[in-house]
């Protein structure tokens, strides 16, 4: 990492800064289509990672390093570690995950082709000439081409990472946008937090539903051996809790065994709320 | 290194993001799917800032860093929903979308 680090900070344009980034070009286009075609989820957001980690590469030769830090520290540690969670907690099977139709796959293909190479019919040419590369002694723009800048200049002396030239425009120019950004993240963590409750079958329910199924059960086994309706009928009195009224015990009863997996149903209480 | 190289290569993440939205039927694939295309647009950002020289294409790019963070959060949570909803994270299934 340090090696990385000085060699983005050895200058732009020279040796170091293509290697780095053929080497991450490739892992990341590679990692990249690795997503797309493994089977295995985890597998494809293990790739995932590595592709991040590839581009927060690339950001260090882009002479951004507080971009690298934030992409390995957001995203390869904050989002992806949220995927495996989420992964590992549905315990999704990995078979049968591309698309069924071979019209569709073929399609697929052929609309990322035809953007892809639109867009690098876009990008060669102006933005690949040698006035693009960003040093000090590339040959002025003719033409269509386009001059790179740089950010050494803008950077200065006393600050060669770049920090205090992004905070200072972070905090003047684009306070409000910050401040939105804080707002947002109070919203969406309301929002996931309302989203992740369960809302079919609060625990309260349930315990009270357990504890009637037990106690209807112990009354039913009690009633069984006495074989007497007239009996039981008094019996299962006696068991309610008090202030319960009998309709609901039944129902609490009835409803027990199946109140440990409301959702796997397809028409579940949504569904009645949208139609009634 | 001429900036045009970086700007092909977002441009190729951003066509690999687009086909595995297109070619998967996961969920939870199709949104990894679409923060590799984030991703893409986010070194476009970091690229253009440095052809220009100026500070706002990598404050751009924090900013699209923020909301996905904020994005990922709520989409995971409805997919949780989903899952524990319908059974499946198949997005072929039909009325995946419907409630």
């Amino acid at each position: 990492m340090l090696l990385l680090a000085q060699a983005a900070e050895a200058g732009a344009g020279n040796t170091s800064e293509i290697v780095l980034f053929w080497v991450f070009a490739v892992l990341a286009l590679g990692s990249g289509i690795a997503v797309i075609t493994m089977r295995n989820i985890v597998h494809g957001a293990l790739m995932l990672v590595l592709n991040f980690l590839a581009i927060a590469g690339l950001y260090l030769t882009l002479e951004s390093a507080f971009l690298s830090i934030i992409q390995v520290l957001v995203y390869a540690g904050a989002i992806m570690v949220l995927f495996l969670f989420v992964i590992m907690l549905l315990g999704v099977d990995n078979d049968d995950l591309l698309s069924s139709e071979p019209t569709t796959r073929v399609l697929a293909v052929a609309g990322g082709a035809l953007l892809a190479g639109a867009l690098v019919f876009a990008f060669v040419g102006p933005y690949t000439s040698p006035a693009s590369v960003c040093e000090a002694d590339a040959p002025t723009a003719t033409g269509d081409e386009v001059a790179c800048t740089g950010l050494a200049a803008a950077y200065g002396e006393d600050d060669p990472s770049g920090v205090a030239f992004l905070g200072r425009s972070m905090f003047t120019r684009y306070t409000y946008a910050f401040e939105l950004s804080a707002l947002l993240l109070t919203v969406a963590t309301i929002g996931a937090v309302i989203l992740a409750r369960r809302r079919d079958l609060a625990p309260e329910d349930e315990d009270e539903a357990g504890v009637l199924a037990d106690a209807r059960s112990a009354v039913e086994a009690e009633a069984l051996t006495v074989a007497g309706s007239t009996v039981a009928e008094p019996a299962r009195g006696t068991a309610q809790p008090v202030g319960e009224p009998g309709r609901h015990h039944a129902e609490a009863g009835d409803r027990a065994p199946e109140g440990d997996e409301p959702p796997a149903e397809p028409d579940g209480p949504g569904t009645d709320e949208r139609e009634g | 290194m001429a900036i045009g190289y970086y700007l092909v290569v977002s441009a190729l993440l951003f066509s690999i993001g687009l086909v595995g939205v297109l070619l998967r039927r996961n969920a939870i694939v199709l949104f990894m799917c679409i923060e590799l295309m984030l991703n893409s647009v986010n070194l476009t950002l970091a690229a253009a800032a440095r052809l220009w020289g100026g500070p706002d294409g990598q404050v751009f790019v924090f900013f699209v860093i923020v909301v996905a963070a904020a994005e990922v959060v709520v989409g995971l949570a409805l997919i949780v929903n989903l899952y524990f909803r319908r059974g499946t994270l198949d997005v072929d299934v039909p009325q995946l979308l419907r409630w």
